[in-house]
């Protein structure tokens, strides 16, 4: 009897109905989808009339940066449960071992050993930070995985001591269209890109693969799935390499557009936008971080270059954290996320 | 007039009828007795009862006042006293602490006054202290006074837990199966200590129990729930030996009962 | 055809377990009431001699060692006693109620601009500033309490996390309350206007700090603290109104940080927005539960750690530089500056105290406190076997 109802639920929660009717169907039959893109496009519009197109496309491209990171943010929040405060530091390293390997390397071999760098940096801090803590509450993993982000940040300092440093783009062309008036480099079309093809696979990883099935259901039935004889830890190391490579990637293709990095530029100025992302997709939905990095992307370029907002400092800042607090008391699941 | 009342209360979690209609009454000084199989919505008619859920329909009566709406805290103020099931003790503090912690309506000062170190509140601070003792006593655990509630053992947390009710000056008092984790001798004990407890502090006692003997020997009236509804209520033997008892207790069908 | 019945007497076996089990929980009992009768010791007057001596060398270190050093130094001794007012701030949070902040850098930052824009621009008195930084303090942290009812668990450590950024890019970038790049100046009070005069009045406040933080605890207020942290449903039956007290701890930890705050900014006699950042408010958490989680003397020895590491001194003091420099020189580690110090070090003792010493500094000088006050010396009372960082409740 007990095999049975496992057995249901699992059926009945791994694939939910979206997955089944695959990634874009699920925009069709459900209204809070629905409400999430007309969110999008209604910021989009009101953009437009404020005259702040070109703040669209700026919002556009910081908000794929916010989207990879909350890709990973929420991975690893379905699989353990546990908010990663050093999500954006998977990036930063990747983005310093870039800039070590790209003198012996060539730039894009060294492209793959800063994301190996940010997968064994996931590695590490899965084994040694997370493992032992495995079974204690999930707010002293925050409070380690802060620490870890902190030491990061001091490593950092450390090695590669408190300078800026110029790193240049992978694709060099500045000005290679112009969208809505605004002229978008080779670079920033990469990491958009990016953030689609990597979302697109993930949603397949999730709905298609029995490893993608087994993350899922270790998150929703650790004892369950251990006794299918899948090793719940195996798939955490897993979960953390994914999240770190996500991580990575967003380093990597986001710090050359400015053209300088220095230590814990990331976590600085991404780690609070990404989480507010995940956040506003309901914190376990892959489509809802892409969703939520768009919206908060768009709308931080929005206030930053809004006129009537000139007097106020950290406006970046002030209009990510009314949207957190604002999604958390209206909406708590999120704009995609399910009533818990 | 009873001191405690249900009328028609129902609640729904979801889509699950956790209770629906519950009418119970608790006399002036009488030992009422709740018992149905696990899951029968007992603990929740207390949640209801004491605050922590809100009935969707019904309302609760303490001495001729609609408490329905009332917060929790204030409940304690009129007088409900409640334990739990898996005992409602701060377990890093001592078994003393714990009694001064459940007299904090009797300490009637500022905190900010205490932390200035007004001299009022040293007095009044003893005076809870010594209140905690003579408690203690009564419920012979004065030798523990200064134990931590941490290792102590199930049977003595659940002794302490009604010595810390007493503390809070309850006319009421709620026990959550407080024999549990108890052998028979013990249980038998601790029905001497509830009939000594009613005589002495004039309490009216409702009791969420399983052990029947002790049920029998000091209730004087008992309800029987199964699926969030009164199945029988009457005097203990009555109810003991209704059929309908007997049938949720054992189980037409067991896949049923499995599933409660 | 005859029904096998069950080849051991079930009753005698249900008894005898009864029995034993009746034995051990008797056993508990006896334990602790022996414990409760034991004459209670007292040390001899040699066992005296050597408390009183051990107790007169702390209160000389923290009294009369910084009486020949120099200015620099007595400053940073300053901070050591600031920290651990934030410290103890922090600890109200994190240690009694149960709530996380890693936005503390906004709790003290706002206590620093208040105290020094109001004796600088507005020519105030020392001491109405500092009050007036306190209450400002404590009202912005009513504010976030009022927020930590709402969102709960890990989501308002996010909040407070952002809130803290907030505060750092936004609140204190405007120039006309702080002064802008160059910062707002915080000049010392006129009745402690040398550094060594200073440091001995931090040193009092400090006192004042743990003395209301020590009576905290002992009234109605420290206790409802503590048994809603440890379940909010047996506080209310307990009679203690929740949100209330919650809203309290808020207002307490903000009163603490806005003095704190205060404080630091005439310490440095200027105060700058980039110098509240969110390594800070990490560093503060750090400090405070490595300090040890409701253990007063620990978070006190342990902010004053951080404040001394963090500034470098620790690292001067201990010559650990020359051994750095020459790992330097000879291999392929880098110089480890004194000023990046903190930020390496300090995540490691967190990790170590989350994963091994739950308890952190508090617990580990337990024995040579309670030997302090007369009790006889026992290298493994820990007290207190529950502490840890997870009695935050998120």
């Amino acid at each position: 009897m007990l095999r049975g109802r496992l057995g249901r639920r699992r059926s009945s929660r791994l694939r939910p109905a979206t997955n089944r009717l695959g990634p874009l169907a699920g925009l069709v039959g459900q209204p809070r989808r629905l409400l999430a893109v007309a969110g999008v496009v209604a910021v989009v519009g009101l953009f437009v009339r404020l005259e702040l197109q070109q703040a669209v496309v700026i919002g556009l491209v910081g908000g794929a940066a916010y989207g990879l990171l909350a890709l990973g943010l929420v991975l690893i929040y379905k699989s353990s449960g546990v908010f990663n405060f050093a999500q954006a530091e998977f990036g930063t390293v990747a983005v310093y071992a870039l800039y070590v390997l790209k003198g012996p390397l060539g730039y894009p071999l060294a492209l793959v050993g800063a994301l190996l760098a940010a997968v064994l940096m996931g590695l590490v801090v899965e084994r040694l930070i997370v493992r032992p803590l495995f079974d204690s509450p999930r707010v002293t993993l925050l409070v380690a995985t802060a620490g870890v982000a902190l030491m990061a940040i001091g490593l950092q300092f450390w090695i590669g001591e408190a300078k800026l440093r110029r790193i240049e783009p992978a694709l060099s062309r500045p000005d290679r269209i112009a969208v809505l008036r605004q002229n978008v480099s080779d670079q920033q079309l990469l990491l958009v890109a990016a953030l689609l093809a990597l979302g697109v696979l993930l949603a397949l990883f999730f709905s298609r693969t029995n490893l993608g099935l087994a993350i899922l259901g270790a998150s929703q039935e650790p004892v369950a799935t251990e006794l299918a004889g899948i090793s719940v830890r195996r798939l955490s190391s897993f979960t953390w390499a994914l999240a770190a490579l996500l991580g990575g990637v967003a380093g990597v293709l986001f710090a050359p557009i400015s053209g300088t990095f220095g230590p814990g530029e990331l976590t600085r100025g991404l780690l609070i936008p990404a989480f507010t992302a995940a956040v506003l997709g309901g914190m376990t939905s892959l489509p809802g971080a892409f969703v939520g990095g768009t919206l908060v992307g768009v709308a931080q370029a929005g206030a930053i270059s809004y006129k009537g907002l000139e007097a106020l400092p950290g406006k970046g800042t002030v209009i990510v954290f009314l949207l957190l607090i604002t999604v958390l008391t209206l909406r708590p699941q999120g704009l995609l996320g399910s009533r818990a | 007039m009873s001191v405690l009342e249900t009328r028609g209360c129902s609640i729904r979690f979801g889509g699950v009828q956790a209770a629906r209609d519950v009418s119970i009454q608790v006399g002036e000084w009488e030992i009422v007795g709740i018992i149905g199989p696990n899951g029968a919505g007992k603990t929740t008619t207390f949640n209801i009862i004491t605050g922590f859920y809100k009935p969707n329909e019904g309302t609760v009566w303490f001495r001729g006042v609609d408490v329905t709406q009332m917060a929790v805290e204030d409940r304690t103020a009129l007088g409900m006293g409640r334990t739990f099931q898996n005992v409602g003790l701060v377990k890093g503090s001592t078994v003393r602490e714990n009694l001064k912690t459940a007299q904090h309506l009797r300490a009637d000062y500022a905190t900010v006054a205490g932390m200035l170190g007004a001299p009022r509140v040293f007095r009044t601070e003893r005076e809870m202290a010594e209140r905690a003792d003579i408690l203690l006593d009564i419920l012979e655990l004065g030798d523990l006074a200064d134990t931590r509630v941490a290792g102590l053992p199930y049977g003595v947390l659940k002794r302490v837990e009604v010595a810390t009710v007493l503390a809070t000056d309850p006319d009421v008092l709620l026990l959550d199966e407080p024999s549990s984790g108890m052998g028979p001798e013990e249980a038998h004990r601790l029905g001497d200590t509830l009939l000594d407890l009613r005589r002495e502090f004039g309490l009216s006692i409702a009791m969420i129990e399983h052990h029947v003997p002790l049920v029998v020997r000091v209730c004087d009236y008992v309800y029987c729930l199964n699926f969030g509804e009164l199945l029988a209520e009457g005097k203990p033997e009555e109810v003991r030996n209704h059929p309908e008892v007997v049938r949720a207790y054992l189980g037409e069908d067991p896949d049923e009962l499995g599933a409660a | 055809m005859t029904v096998a019945g069950p080849r051991v007497d079930l009753d005698q076996a249900e008894a005898a377990a009864e029995a034993r089990a009746a034995a051990v929980e008797a056993e508990v009992v006896e334990k602790a009431k022996a414990e409760a009768y034991e004459a209670p010791f007292k040390p001899s007057p040699i066992g005296w001699f050597f408390r009183v001596a051990l107790a007169a060398a702390l209160v000389a270190l923290v009294l009369v060692f910084p009486l020949d050093r120099p200015l620099s130094d007595v400053r940073l001794f300053s901070q050591a006693a600031i920290y651990a007012i934030i410290g103890l701030s922090l600890n109200v949070l994190l240690g009694y109620t149960g709530q996380i902040s890693l936005g503390h850098q906004a709790f003290v930052g706002i206590g620093s601009f208040t105290s020094a824009y109001l004796v600088t621009v507005q020519q105030w008195p020392f001491a109405a500033a500092v009050a007036v930084a306190m209450a400002v303090g404590g009202l912005q942290a009513l504010v976030l309490g009022g927020v930590a009812l709402r969102i709960r668990g890990l989501y308002f450590a996010l909040v407070t996390l952002s809130y803290g950024t907030v505060a750092s890019d936004s609140l204190f970038g405007i120039t006309r309350f702080t002064g802008g790049g160059s910062g707002q100046s915080a000049p010392l009070p006129s009745f402690a206007a040398t550094p060594h005069r200073y440091y001995y009045f931090c040193l009092l406040v400090l006192a004042v700090v743990i003395w209301v933080d020590y009576r905290m605890m002992q009234t109605k207020g420290g206790r409802a603290l503590l048994a809603l942290r440890e379940n909010p449903r047996v506080a209310s039956t307990f009679g203690i109104d929740v949100k209330a007290y919650t809203l309290f701890a808020f207002v307490v930890a903000g009163v603490f940080a806005g003095l704190g705050g205060a404080l630091l900014a005439h310490k440095n006699e200027v105060v700058q927005a980039q110098d509240y950042n969110f390594q800070l408010a990490l560093i503060f958490v750090i400090m405070t539960v490595v300090g040890g989680l409701r253990s007063r003397s620990g978070v006190v020895i342990g902010s004053a750690f951080f404040a001394l590491l963090s500034s470098g001194y620790l690292i001067e003091k201990a010559k650990v530089e020359t051994l750095f420099r020459f790992l330097a020189d000879n291999t392929f580690i880098p110089f480890l500056s004194k000023e990046v110090a903190a930020l390496v070090l300090g995540p490691l003792l967190l990790l170590l105290t989350l994963t091994l010493y739950p308890g952190g500094i508090g617990q580990q000088i337990r024995p040579i406190q309670r030997w302090l006050a007369g009790h006889r010396f026992n290298l493994h009372d820990r007290g207190d076997k529950e502490v840890q960082i997870s009695d935050v409740r998120a």
